[in-house]
């Protein structure tokens, strides 16, 4: 048995003995180990993770975060790796094709590693199970990379595309988790509203009822919401009048809570995550809170014969309502950062980043050379979605979620809890 | 005989033991306990091990930054302030979790009966009458698992859309389209789709051995036929029937899934209390808990059947 600092000196008990070789057995066999193992776990560097939680500032739109620069980012003649990228990412977010063009330009392989929630992906990264070279975090988890020391910073010489094509809330100054975007880039800009089936409501009368919507029992048992906390009391908040999307307010959170189970036990609300791509064409819901890109994705996934004018999107006209963007950053360990850079000026790429979105995704990126009314003339939005569609003023009357605070975290998740346990 | 070691013999096996003695061969006390090492093995590996992890997580903490579970394998670290939370979920306050405890046990209760109704028919049918069509009954019976659970729920789902293949059937004889997703009825019938095999194996396996002759003897003596399945088939099958209850009723305190696919929150299990609390950040202590709490609830179902298939074995 490894000797142990807490271990006593004087004869110990059988049952002593076994509660410690056990303990010590099961930890790695090594100093390093031991020596962590000899003090309360959660309270020192775990995974490379630091605390200090309580003393870093949540980044909001108000009070913006400029993100401490870890190391050195790679310099600009490095060259570029071949063989195979590790791209992490959410399950069908990119479009092959478009993957299959970044392939046959730089000849290299790209290898798709998908994650079901943002959670898992994060525990797989944080744990070293996964080795990416590319990775897809929600914007309240980037503060806490950078922290963990698990990203590294780009090199914008190499990322040209980032200033040339976004708009400028992306590149200068920056977006507010990460001021000077030094290690993170765009990738696709969406709100959160409320997808209808308009064979069945008009929009005049969706867009006087928006959020109430839900509540309608014209519309029992064919009403979806979505299965993300975030996402679910986020919207009733917006509903109630809160404006603070990151509320920390209990009252605020249990009136959410009360919405949701009223709609799901008086109204038959289902959670489903693809109630509104994968069922809303097919008929089975009527009103979905949706994400912009779902509901200009759903036109694929429309029974044969199924006109594209069936499907319409409300969303506040003052354009305040949840609003928010994905982000691509390359994790600190990446075996090919230099091929990571190319990857991400790729996807900024104004041809390759539309490509995506057109062709495939359904989520728009935060593009110059994207113009709402064209997007709608070309065909790429059918007209009833051209409320799905974002130009930049979203992102500065819309509100944004962001990193909540441990004890505001449970206050969400207990009620979410609540809401899972049929209230 | 050598001090700590046996010589192997069997009673009424002269002939072996007259020759083991004369060659001289004999066995170590350890020979044969010996023999249960990869079934030991096995079970510290893939069950003791994983459970002192749940144990680690549930007595854990979370990582400060990214609110990941830290399992905490030091006992003396161990702390129950998160257990004692999640009990009190279902004992105090707005007793979030006790529905859906109720809500299981009775899905539960009501889906193992049905499989036993009909479970037993079909193993009754197949072991005496289906002759030599027996195994062909018994792998159409098992076919279905060639598929996966998940897919088979999938297509449930998709049938039982309010215009599915099954409000189409009932449509020809006028019943109007009923909303089948959502409603405790889907789940209960759900669990028995997926679980009736486990109950028609094990008590095929059992009808099956019953003696004829027994069946003989009862008619013989008087019995009709209801009085002879009563009074000799039934309770000869009584093994059977606990472990065909045992093995539905088990996973399905756990199944989560059936009630994702095909039910709602309103319908929700102890296995999605769980499934819900492992995908949140901060919340896997919880998970652990909850897992805990169930092992307890099942040793009981688990420590009957124990006894009852020891009584049987003493009684044989």
């Amino acid at each position: 048995m490894s000797a142990h600092p807490r271990q006593r000196p004087s004869a110990l008990s059988r049952r002593d003995f076994l509660r410690r070789s056990l303990g010590v057995a099961v930890a790695l066999p090594s100093a390093a180990a031991i020596l962590a193992a000899c003090s309360k776990p959660g309270t020192t560097s775990s995974g490379g993770a630091t605390t200090g939680t309580g003393a870093r500032v949540l980044a909001r739109p108000d009070d913006p975060v400029t993100l401490p620069m870890t190391q050195d980012p790679i310099p600009t003649d490095t060259p570029i790796e071949g063989g195979t990228l590790n791209v992490y990412n959410w399950d069908a977010y990119m479009y092959k094709k478009t993957l299959k063009a970044f392939e046959d330009e730089y000849g290299v392989t790209v290898e798709w590693t998908t994650f079901n929630n943002m959670e898992e992906g994060i525990q797989k990264l944080v744990a070293g199970q996964v080795e990416a070279d590319v990775f897809f975090p929600t914007t309240d988890y980037i503060a806490r990379l950078v922290e963990a020391d698990l990203m590294q910073p780009l090199n914008h010489e190499l990322i040209p595309n980032l200033a040339a094509n976004c708009w400028p809330v992306f590149n200068d100054p920056g977006p507010y988790y990460d001021l000077g975007w030094r290690y993170s880039v765009p990738y696709t800009i969406y709100t959160t509203g409320v997808a209808y089936r308009r064979d069945r409501i008009d929009d005049a009368a969706a867009a006087a009822k928006g959020y109430e919507l839900f509540f309608d029992p014209a519309f029992k048992d064919e009403v979806s919401y979505y299965d993300s906390y975030r996402d679910a009391i986020g919207m009733m908040l917006l509903r109630d009048g809160v404006t603070d999307a990151n509320s920390s307010d209990p009252a605020a959170i249990g009136k959410a809570k009360d919405a949701i189970l009223d709609m799901i036990n008086g109204n038959g609300a289902r959670l489903t995550i693809n109630g509104t791509y994968a069922k809303l064409p097919e008929g089975e819901f009527s009103v979905s809170e949706s994400w912009s890109g779902d509901i200009v994705g759903a036109k694929y996934y429309l029974p044969k014969g199924t006109p594209e004018d069936v499907l319409g999107y409300w969303y506040p006209e003052d354009k305040r309502g949840l609003v928010g963007n994905d982000t691509i950053v390359i994790p600190k360990a990446a075996p090919k950062p230099r091929l990571a850079h190319e990857f991400l000026n790729f996807f900024l790429d104004k041809h390759w980043g539309y490509q995506n979105f057109a062709d495939w995704n359904g989520y728009q990126p935060p593009f110059t050379s994207i113009v709402p009314d064209k997007l709608v003339s070309d065909g790429v939005v059918p007209s009833t979605l051209a409320s799905a569609v974002l130009d930049e003023k979203n992102f500065t009357t819309g509100y944004l979620q962001g990193e909540l605070s441990a004890d505001t975290d449970a206050l969400w998740l207990d009620a979410w809890n609540e809401i899972q346990a049929g209230g | 005989m050598a001090s700590g070691s046996q010589t192997v013999t069997r009673p009424g096996r002269r002939g072996r033991r007259d020759a083991r003695e004369r060659s001289g061969v004999s066995y170590p006390r350890w020979y044969w306990p010996s023999f249960t090492f990869p079934g030991i093995l096995w079970l510290a590996v893939l069950f003791i091990l994983p459970f002192y992890v749940v144990l680690s997580v549930a007595f854990g903490t979370v990582d400060p930054l990214f609110r990941l579970p830290l399992p905490v394998y030091q006992p003396w670290w161990w702390s129950l302030d998160t257990f004692q939370t999640t009990l009190e979920k279902f004992t105090s306050g707005d007793r979030i979790y006790l529905d859906p405890l109720i809500r299981t046990l009775v899905y539960v209760g009501l889906s193992s009966l049905i499989c036993l109704v009909l479970g037993y028919s079909v193993a009754y049918y197949t072991a005496r009458y289906a002759g030599r069509w027996r195994w062909l009954i018994l792998v159409l019976l098992i076919s279905p698992f060639w598929i996966s659970y998940l897919m088979r729920i999938y297509a449930w789902q998709s049938l039982l859309q309010p215009d599915g293949y099954v409000n189409d059937a009932l449509g020809v004889v006028g019943v109007t389209p009923i909303i089948w997703i959502g409603r405790p009825i889907t789940v209960v019938l759900g669990l028995v789709y997926g679980y009736i095999p486990f109950m028609i194996l094990p008590l095929f396996g059992f009808l099956d051995r019953i003696d004829q002759h027994l069946l003989e003897a009862g008619r013989d003596l008087g019995a009709g036929s209801f009085q002879t399945f009563r009074r000799v088939t039934l309770p000869l099958s009584k093994p059977g029937i606990i472990a065909g209850l045992v093995i539905v009723s088990l996973p399905m305190f756990g199944d989560y899934f059936t009630n994702n696919l095909l039910g709602s929150t309103s319908t929700s299990m102890y296995g999605n209390l769980i499934d819900s609390a492992v995908g949140q950040a901060g919340q896997g202590p919880e998970a652990g808990s909850l897992v805990l709490i169930l092992i307890v609830l099942v040793m009981i179902p688990m420590l009957y059947y124990l006894r009852s298939t020891r009584r049987s074995t003493e009684a044989a």
